[in-house]
């Protein structure tokens, strides 16, 4: 009895603190006006970490770097040109794919469909040409256009249908892989590829493979999109609560199933360019690519704009998971030693993310 | 009255004192519940009623006072929420706290715990025979396997009351019930109202709290008013010479004889020329039945109307959040179709600031910033992308104009006190300089300076030549920021007060009580 006394002792003051109104902290700093200027703004210590918080995932990145190049056992082969041109190139569809998923993750939404879309594509622009004959722009076109109907059909299923994305993109993935085993037969797509392609796969420009500049491409345009357009900071916004989003004039089922649709396309391109490097399409059903794309992107939310999935993240985030992975396959560690970093890298990245209190993943 | 040793008194209260900080909520007030009665416990807002029950369920703990429930006497200072229950008070709330998509018999084992086996698996056939006795008990017409959900309102309301009283049913037990019919359409309280009509004459002590005047008329036997934490009268009725009518219980919940003439429906005079910048006629949707009004440019016209009035309504659909299912809408000249969406009255030069500001306007996790540039985006945009310094600039220069207290337009929009993210929040939209400004609950939540800041703001716009419509149900707030109030009741205008009526009591009177309104309510 005294307990419960005291307990709802406590709750009646903070009833009538929050019914006399909240007074003003004196805590609050005084009032910024356009005359105390940005230069005398008091937010030093706020500022340092921020600063670090910010750049924790490069410097992590750039110590990854120095550590593999003085390890004895890779230090040789690890910081070579060659190297870094493999891993750039091998990890260009990842960095692409991770750009597609940061898309509708911005405002909230999953979309495991992604990986399973690229692959669809990479296998139907290979089917179009070696079947039907088709010239290379016009099977990307077509391939552009599928992934992006594809996006539209997870958005309006997502949106005006209000089904769960997590579940809905998932379905929508299973059924891609199953449609993949249907159009291939289960056979890998050999012949008939435009060589302009699988060339353009395969060069290097200044050193660096030709794919590579194709994804700074897009991340340029995205990262455009998403941080200097209105449409990207009404994702944003949209992210951040999606009721007041609506109520100040977003209108946020069109604008998030377009970022369905531009996430489509963009893995469309990433289907593209894995034809490209590869020279050939399996029945794969594209889950290897997702998942390392995922763990980079939800990387890239503790990075640069932390709390927040963003492009130059991403590609941090990226850069990260690989040049790990090549040191150690360079340093010649075993086989199980990837997956298990890759995994624990992920959990790190979702724990900090998390922790920031700010974690835009809705599960929803 | 307050000799508590009578067996027919299930309740005595005396003297029941209780504050929060420097207000005093309760100041000596009591209340004496007959057995087998149902008492109406009536009062104005913050007059003490929900205090008083809370104080009664042992949710707070009084400062003093003396009680005696069931001939058990105590001390206010000392009760608890298990004393409460020991004693026999069932409490049932606004909030019923049913699950809608469990069945009956499930939403009762909830509460009272599934009977159970050996290996605590559960007795399914034994507790749909408890709950299918319990139903025919308070003669709800309802199988124990339907889900809450399939319900009718009423019949939820009355599965809450038996489930509160499944476990003493006793004739001891005293129910009380916290504005049971607030949000009941008026056919579903008239069968509540009945139902617990027909619990009380066979024998149960009922009390209820309610703002509907005519409803606690025709089913309560005594009345109990409260003003300013004082039961200010108690009338005992039963006998057809000692009932009450409306007019009295209005006079004393307003502490002063009741002019008849005031309250009637007026039509306002002032600076109403020209075109009117809203005209809204005999619109229809939501819990709009029919609703009327006009709003000349430069006007502030108030909304007032109980919970379920249609209040919020009215300006969710001007907005353009909700299609209205009919009747004549022109917005700033311009006739409505009623497809727009909040982006195209936002053009038309509508702004609205929701009564829910953590759920409908703040942007937590982004920075001030970006929470006041939200509503005005694509005015920085150039083909250089965002203009984040002018946009820094301007959202300074908004932090100064509005009064906003914030260490920089860069910290999270959470960091703010309630009261500067509201400033931030009508900020937001009179950088749009709208035409016609739509506010839901403008101070609620907000401290004694902000206030007055949301309300100089407000007031300023309107000299400017904005139209501002307030809905709220703070009266001190509509007769001070306001030039005249219409009050809804059940989604049409039912009366308007404007100049020397316009006051906190005519406002009670108004949404309380419907004699007062001449006529018909349109």
């Amino acid at each position: 009895m005294s307990t419960s006394v005291t307990s709802s002792r406590g709750a009646g003051t903070a009833d009538a603190a929050a019914g006399s109104g909240t007074p003003e902290s004196p805590g609050t700093a005084p009032t910024t006006g356009g005359r105390a200027g940005r230069a005398g703004r008091p937010r030093r210590g706020h500022d340092l970490r921020g600063l670090a918080e910010k750049n924790a995932l490069l410097v992590l990145l750039l110590g990854v770097v120095v550590f593999f190049s003085v390890l004895p056992a890779s230090s040789e082969r690890f910081a070579t040109s060659e190297n870094l041109a493999v891993i750039l190139g091998t990890q260009a569809t990842v960095a692409l794919l991770a750009l597609a998923v940061v898309l509708p993750l911005v405002s909230g939404y999953f979309d495991f469909s992604l990986g399973a879309n690229a692959a669809a594509s990479g296998v139907l622009a290979a089917g179009l040409m070696s079947k039907e004959d088709m010239s290379l722009a016009v099977a990307c076109v077509v391939c552009l256009v599928f992934g992006s109907l594809v996006g539209l059909f997870n958005g309006v299923l997502v949106t005006r249908f209000g089904l769960n994305s997590f579940v809905t993109t998932l379905g929508v993935a299973t059924l891609l892989g199953g449609l993949i085993q249907w159009y291939t037969g289960g056979q890998t797509i050999l012949v008939g590829i435009s060589p302009a392609l699988v060339d353009f796969g395969s060069i290097n420009v200044y050193g660096v493979p030709a794919v590579v500049y194709v994804v700074l491409l897009v991340a340029l345009v995205l990262w455009y999109v998403l941080t200097h357009t209105p449409y990207g900071r009404s994702l944003y916004a949209i992210g951040a609560n999606p009721r007041a989003a609506k109520l100040v004039g977003i209108r946020t089922e069109r604008y998030v199933t377009a970022s369905f649709v531009l996430a489509g396309a963009v893995a469309a391109l990433v289907g593209i360019l894995q034809l490209a490097r590869t020279g050939s399409a399996t029945a794969d059903s594209g889950n290897s690519l997702l998942f390392p794309a995922l763990a980079a992107a939800f990387l890239g939310a503790t990075a640069v704009r932390p709390g927040f999935f963003n492009v130059v993240g991403t590609l941090i985030g990226v850069l990260f998971v690989s040049i790990t992975v090549s040191g150690l396959t360079v340093a010649s560690a075993a086989a199980w030693v990837s997956p298990v970093f890759n995994g624990a890298a992920l959990l790190a990245a979702v724990g900090l993310s998390t922790y920031l209190g700010r974690a835009r993943g809705r599960a929803s | 009255m307050s000799t508590s040793t009578s067996a027919d008194l299930a309740v005595v209260v005396t003297g029941m004192t209780k504050s929060f900080g420097p207000t005093r909520a309760l100041d000596g007030a009591g209340l004496t519940l007959r057995r087998g009665t149902v008492h109406a416990l009536l009062g104005g807002n913050g007059s003490g009623k929900s205090t008083a029950i809370k104080v009664l369920a042992g949710v707070h703990p009084g400062d003093a006072g003396h009680l005696v429930v069931n001939g058990r006497e105590a001390d206010v200072a000392g009760w608890s929420a298990a004393d409460a229950a020991e004693a026999g008070l069932r409490f049932v709330h606004q909030d019923l706290g049913l699950f809608e998509q469990l069945s009956i018999a499930e939403n009762v084992a909830l509460a009272a715990g599934y009977p159970t086996r050996v290996g605590r698996s559960v007795r399914w056939k034994e507790l749909r025979a408890h709950v299918a006795e319990l139903l025919e008990r308070f003669e709800i017409d309802a199988r124990p396997e339907q889900p809450v959900g399939s319900l009718r309102p009423a019949q939820r309301t009355m599965v809450a009351i038996a489930r509160a009283l499944q476990d003493r049913d006793d004739g001891e037990a005293v129910l009380v019930l916290d504005e049971p019919t607030a949000t009941l359409p008026a056919h579903e309280s008239e069968a509540l109202l009945a139902a617990i009509r027909r619990r009380a004459d066979l024998g149960q002590t009922v009390m209820m709290v309610s703002h509907r005047m005519q409803e606690v008329l025709a089913v309560a036997d005594d009345f109990t008013v409260f003003l300013d934490g004082r039961s200010v009268a108690h009338l005992v009725g039963g006998t057809d010479a000692g009932a009450p009518t409306e007019a009295e219980l209005v006079a004393h919940m307003t502490g002063r004889a009741f002019d008849g003439e005031a309250g009637r429906e007026r039509v306002a005079v002032p600076q109403q020329a020209g075109e009117a910048a809203l005209v809204v006629d005999d619109l229809h949707g939501g819990p709009l039945r029919g609703v009327s009004l006009s709003a000349w440019p430069g006007e502030i016209v108030g909304v007032a109307g109980l919970v379920g009035s249609g209040r919020s309504a009215l300006l969710t659909t001007i907005f353009g959040v909700h299609r209205p299912s009919g009747g004549v809408l022109r917005v700033l000249g311009r006739e409505q179709t009623g497809r727009e969406d909040v982006k195209a009255r936002m053009r038309q030069g509508v702004a609205y600031v929701s009564e829910d500001r953590v759920g409908e306007s703040a942007f937590a996790n982004l920075s001030l910033r970006e929470n006041l540039s939200a509503s005005v985006l694509r005015s920085f945009w150039g083909w250089r992308g965002m203009a984040t310094t002018a946009e820094r600039r301007s959202a300074e220069e908004l932090v100064v104009s509005h009064a906003v207290k914030a260490g920089s337009v860069d910290h999270d929009f959470a960091t703010l006190s309630g009261g500067n993210q509201q400033k931030a929040v009508v900020g937001r939209w009179l950088r749009r300089t709208p035409r016609l400004l739509l506010l839901d609950e403008p101070t609620q939540g907000v401290d004694v300076m902000s206030r007055v800041d949301i309300y100089a703001t407000v007031r300023a716009a309107a000299a400017d030549g904005c139209t501002v419509l307030v809905a709220s149900s703070d009266f001190f707030e509509l007769s001070t920021l306001c030039d005249r109030v219409v009050v809804l009741r059940d989604g049409v205008v039912d009366s308007e007060l404007t100049g020397d009526e316009l006051t906190p009591d005519h406002l009670t009177a108004a949404t309380q009580s419907s004699v007062l309104t001449a006529g018909d309510a349109r």
